[in-house]
């Protein structure tokens, strides 16, 4: 068999749009709440904020109503409704916020060149190579 | 119906019953490697088929049950490729059928990366950097299938039998000319045609597999973009739609043992 056979997948870095990751730096208010409830929700397979994985995209508050736009690191991520459902009800414990929603976005596309420094050193501790 | 719902259908069910079709290989494909990859292949693709879809609940109106499971099977407008029930234990058909399909869905995901629907081009970039895999895959399994003579044998069955469906990918909808003119994809299906070919004809010649020629090719009756379909559809969506039918949603839930 030739070399060919054994192929693998090279998974490029992508880029950084500027910009990202957002992790709520300079948010104030309700917004900076919303912000560090998000911090404490985790991906569902691995101990790590999703603020630091870099999905969080954009949190505003407005009155009593939050939004959070935020992506996925795949498409076909099976945990999608609980992760949303999981930001939603962060978001819900900023004070003066009545109303949440979410919604998910893929552009810029997400990749590992997303996560912040000290994700990337979560991911370690983990046992990824990043 | 709009011209970018009508695109999201074409998307949405190509992916959705391609990725039916290769979750049957679980458990049963060659080696433990090619099955966790096509199974990885099939999840990706059913991400793809969820994402169109949901377009068509936010932005139409649709729920899960319009969309899949009380949909009429005449109804979808996938291409007869990918629902053609996979001869048995022929990993060959599956590597052909991957790699004449996903060439083709790189091209239109191309032609979508301008569309004029914005929810629909923000979502091209991420499906294509999950794409280019499948047909790196698709080709590593061809180039070793066409390496002895008797697995090549098989590819070029496999051609010959597929080649005519996946002419399919490429037939309108009856929506079809307001897809263009709207500006939802950028490139006629004839163009996109003409591209594939230029790909996939002297790429498959190269291992040793003649394509017929597409002018010769007689093109199966039931195209699938216009509702019709072969008897391996409404078999498939029969069984993938058994469990939601069984559940039964429209009857009130009663406890086990009630009237027995």
């Amino acid at each position: 068999m030739s070399s060919d056979a054994c192929a693998y997948t090279d998974y490029e870095d992508g880029e950084v749009p500027t910009a990202f990751p957002r992790t709520g730096e300079g948010a104030t208010g309700a917004e900076a709440e919303v912000w560090a409830a998000l911090r404490e929700v985790e991906d569902p397979e691995m101990p790590v904020s999703i603020v630091d994985l870099g999905l969080i995209y954009d949190v505003s508050v407005d009155g009593d109503e939050a939004r959070v736009e935020m992506t996925l690191t795949y498409t076909g991520c099976p945990a999608k409704d609980m992760l949303t459902n999981d930001v939603r009800c962060a978001a819900l414990t900023a004070s003066g916020v009545q109303v949440a929603s979410v919604s998910i976005q893929y552009s810029p596309p997400w990749s590992v060149e997303m996560v912040t420094d000290a994700g990337k050193e979560q991911l370690r501790e983990f046992g990824l190579s990043v | 119906m709009e011209p970018a719902e009508a695109e999201l259908f074409r998307l949405a069910d190509d992916e959705y019953v391609l990725a039916e079709r290769y979750t049957e290989w679980q458990i049963y494909a060659p080696t433990p490697e090619s099955d966790l990859a096509l199974a990885n292949i099939a999840q990706d693709e059913f991400g793809h088929a969820r994402l169109w879809y949901d377009l068509l609940e936010e932005e139409y109106g649709y729920d899960e049950p319009d969309l899949l499971w009380e949909r009429d099977p005449a109804d979808f407008v996938h291409s007869t490729l990918v629902e053609l029930e996979t001869p048995e234990g022929d990993w060959a058909d599956t590597v052909v059928r991957g790699y004449l399909y996903d060439a083709a869905e790189r091209l239109r995901l191309e032609a979508l990366e301008d569309s004029s629907f914005e929810p629909i081009a923000d979502r091209v970039p991420k499906v294509q950097g999950e794409e280019e895999y499948h047909r790196e895959h698709a080709q590593s399994w061809l180039d070793r299938l066409t390496d002895s003579a008797d697995s090549r044998e098989r590819v070029q069955a496999a051609v010959d039998q597929l080649f005519p469906h996946a002419m399919t990918l490429f037939a309108p909808t009856v929506d079809e000319d307001e897809i263009l003119d709207a500006g939802v994809r950028s490139r006629s299906l004839a163009d996109l045609r003409e591209d594939w070919l230029d790909e996939v004809v002297p790429y498959l010649d190269s291992l040793g597999v003649a394509v017929p020629d597409p002018e010769d090719v007689v093109r199966p009756e039931p195209l699938g973009r216009d509702g019709s379909h072969t008897d391996d559809w409404f078999d498939l969506h029969d069984e993938f739609t058994a469990s939601y039918r069984e559940l039964g949603f429209d009857e009130p839930a009663e406890l086990r043992g009630e009237n027995a």
